[in-house]
């Protein structure tokens, strides 16, 4: 009864008039976003941080929150019309979708997109509701230890697991967490690589490498690397789903929704499993005609599992975040940034300090939910308009976008030479395959992981078996070393077997 | 085997790079103190780490890097080789950016900047088949409007709305 309560203060202070429009706005650029190929949320967030300085925590909060799952609506309306994926989490949506819309059934694949995330995003709000608090009483019961191997499970999964190579994720994580050790040492508040710099006592924005990375490196990689012709759109027919269409939308949405909840709360590092998975899942399951249509015309399966699961996983992420205070998602990592920018740290102690702030932000979701399905269903032409903005103005515009972000937070017109220079970077990374979302994990997690560590090497005077000692510690220890052994194991065993095979192949 | 996006010349300075950067971090780490307090370790022990970490990483970079290229490599999307005229238009306009934004004011400076990307952005297209030809000069003076257009509102939403300061070219908040 008591959760009843504080999600009814929630929505008291959620449904004020200036908090639905933050809302509401929030709904609206994140959808924008999702919709505009090149710009993600992560950076989208990152350029709005300047506005910490000067709106409540509750109201920005509110309003990240809205940019964050709208653009998992929008992403899809992309991925349909043109088959470039408005976000990574839509990337699997561009397959059966725009071979929906290519046999005339964009309408429908639209709207099976946005019902689902609708559906999705409102169960896995609902899961939250209920989840959250509870872990969160069970978190208060860890200590730096068991923080400090969270930390370190979260970087082993977006580093070395996630990805194709191990080594280009672990390069990434380590620049991030050298990136992270500029500024003053948490403990001891010693300066570290500040060049006696007085600006780097605070260590480099975290503004300043996402929008680097993301929007410069982004518009940079397109005038180097992507010119060329635009693309063909496929035309928008009627938003509308068939009796049939609902029959078969509605397993897989619920499936899509299961699929997509775990993961977002686990360290795996945002929406692309999750969503495979629900696409493969939904393959399995179909039968007959459906099956057929997977690959020629486009299944609505594989456009309503998907979209269900990457807007379950991406609702599930606030979990970690919020009773933990870990991102496991380049987005999460940055609205962490946001709640430091407040002198708020999430954790287990966030429900009870800040109660207001999570029950308003939690009560958010469901109201922004309403207001997304709304945009993206009766509204959908009006976002596809934007599909329409020419490529080089789209990209010079982000640029824009980026510059008040960068200058916005700090004031200084040296932070725009960096920005460059973090956005030449960020071209190589892209080039050459290395990941980005570590680098920006290991720059926010990496001060917090540290101050962890230290703290649990005093709780054991010093020893580093503290870390062996304390069961959930080792528990989650061998999590970690599972999380990285096994995976090779399986490839190992499975190429052994396959040359096999291919030997006694040969010798027949 | 040389791969798009794989030649192992630039993948060899990537890993020099690493090294580089790692170098920094140890030498770095020699000046911070270890006292450690009550704890086993102090404020130098995670730069240690960090640094010898980088250093791992980039010698098997580089030795990857030298023997046939990057493992596991996903070929990466567009062109074989860069578009370095559009490069260098949109390299001039951030830089430009930089260095006039507290002179003549976030809307003038971001506008330039806007013009000037789109006109790499544009060579770019033309250079990959498309053939708008049209007038560069009154192209030019369009989109500095349109930069205008776009950088405008958003300072005004900052300077008036929110009270964010950015620069200007006058102390009005409006340009």
């Amino acid at each position: 009864m008591d959760l009843w309560n504080q999600l009814l203060l929630g929505f008291a202070t959620a449904a004020t008039p200036i908090n639905l429009l933050w809302c509401f706005v929030g709904c609206a650029v994140g959808t924008a976003v999702g919709v505009l190929p090149g710009i993600g949320p992560a950076v989208a967030v990152a350029m709005l941080l300047p506005i910490t300085t000067k709106v409540d925590a509750t109201a920005s909060m509110i309003f990240f929150a809205g940019i964050y799952y709208g653009a998992m609506y929008g992403g899809s309306t992309t991925s349909i019309l043109l088959n470039t994926p408005g976000e990574t989490g839509s990337m699997i949506t561009a397959m059966e979708g725009n071979k929906m819309a290519k046999s005339g059934r964009a309408g429908a694949a639209l709207a099976t997109s946005a019902v689902g995330s609708f559906i999705a995003g409102t169960i896995a709000t609902v899961l939250v509701t209920m989840f959250a608090p509870l872990l969160a009483d069970f978190a208060v019961k860890l200590g730096p230890p068991e923080y400090f191997m969270l930390m370190v499970l979260a970087f082993t999964t977006v580093s070395a697991v996630l990805g194709r190579s191990t080594l280009r994720g672990l390069v990434a994580l380590f620049v991030g967490l050298a990136a992270g050790l500029i500024g003053m040492d948490q403990i001891s508040g010693q300066a570290r690589y500040t060049a006696g710099v007085p600006e780097l006592l605070d260590g480099i924005e975290i503004v300043l490498v996402a929008v680097g990375l993301f929007a410069v490196a982004e518009a940079l990689y397109a005038v180097l690397y992507e010119g060329g012709p635009p693309e063909t759109q496929n035309k928008l027919s009627r938003v509308h789903m068939s009796r049939s269409d609902w029959r078969r939308s509605w397993p897989a949405w619920l499936r899509g929704t299961a699929i997509g909840f775990p993961f977002g709360t686990i360290p795996a590092g945002g929406s692309e499993i999750p969503t495979f998975l629900s696409y493969a899942a939904e393959k399995k399951f179909a039968k007959g005609e459906n099956l057929d249509e997977f690959g020629t015309r486009g299944a609505i399966e594989g456009v309503a599992g998907p979209e269900a699961a990457n807007n379950a996983a991406i609702t599930a992420t606030l979990i970690p975040l919020l009773t933990l205070g870990i991102p496991t998602s380049n987005t999460a990592a940055i609205l962490l940034g946001a709640f430091q920018n407040y002198g708020i740290q999430p954790g287990p102690q966030l429900f009870t300090t800040s109660a207001d702030l999570v029950w308003a932000l939690i009560a958010s979701l469901y109201i922004g939910n309403v207001m997304l399905l709304i945009l993206n269903l009766p509204l959908v032409g009006l976002w596809v308009k934007l599909l329409k903005i020419p490529k080089p103005y789209l990209y010079a515009g982000i640029l824009i976008f980026a510059t008040v972000g960068v200058y916005g937070m700090r004031q200084s017109a040296f932070d725009l030479v960096l920005l460059y220079a973090i956005g030449l970077v960020g071209v190589v990374m892209r080039r050459y395959d290395f990941p980005t979302a570590p680098v920006v994990v290991g720059m926010i997690l990496g001060p917090l992981a540290e101050a962890q560590m230290r703290n649990a090497l005093s709780m054991g005077e010093g020893s580093w078996l503290i870390f062996v000692e304390r069961p959930m510690s080792a528990t989650l220890l061998a999590v970690v070393l599972a999380v990285l052994v096994l995976p090779r194991i399986l490839r190992r065993f499975s190429a052994s077997s396959s040359s096999a095979t291919a030997k006694r192949r040969k010798a027949t | 085997m040389i791969r798009r996006g794989g030649a192992p010349g630039p993948q060899t300075l990537i890993g020099i790079g690493l090294l580089a950067v790692a170098g920094v971090i140890i030498v770095g780490a020699l000046d911070l103190p270890s006292s450690a307090g009550y704890s086993g370790v102090g404020p130098n022990f995670l730069p240690w780490v960090v640094g010898i970490a980088l250093l791992l990483c980039g010698v098997l970079v580089l030795w990857q890097a030298r023997t046939g290229g990057y493992r596991h490599m996903e070929e990466p999307t567009g062109a074989d080789h860069g578009y370095w005229p559009g490069f260098g238009w949109m390299s001039a306009g951030l830089l430009a950016n930089a260095a006039l934004i507290t002179t003549i004011g976030f809307i003038l400076s971001c506008s330039l900047c806007f013009a000037l990307a789109v006109r790499g952005l544009r060579h770019a297209d033309r250079h990959g088949g498309v053939a708008p030809v049209r007038g560069e000069l009154a192209q030019t003076v369009r989109d500095l409007l349109i930069g205008m257009a776009i950088a405008a509102p958003v300072y005004w939403m900052f300077t008036k709305l929110l009270a964010i300061n950015l620069p200007g070219l006058t102390s009005t908040g409006w340009i």
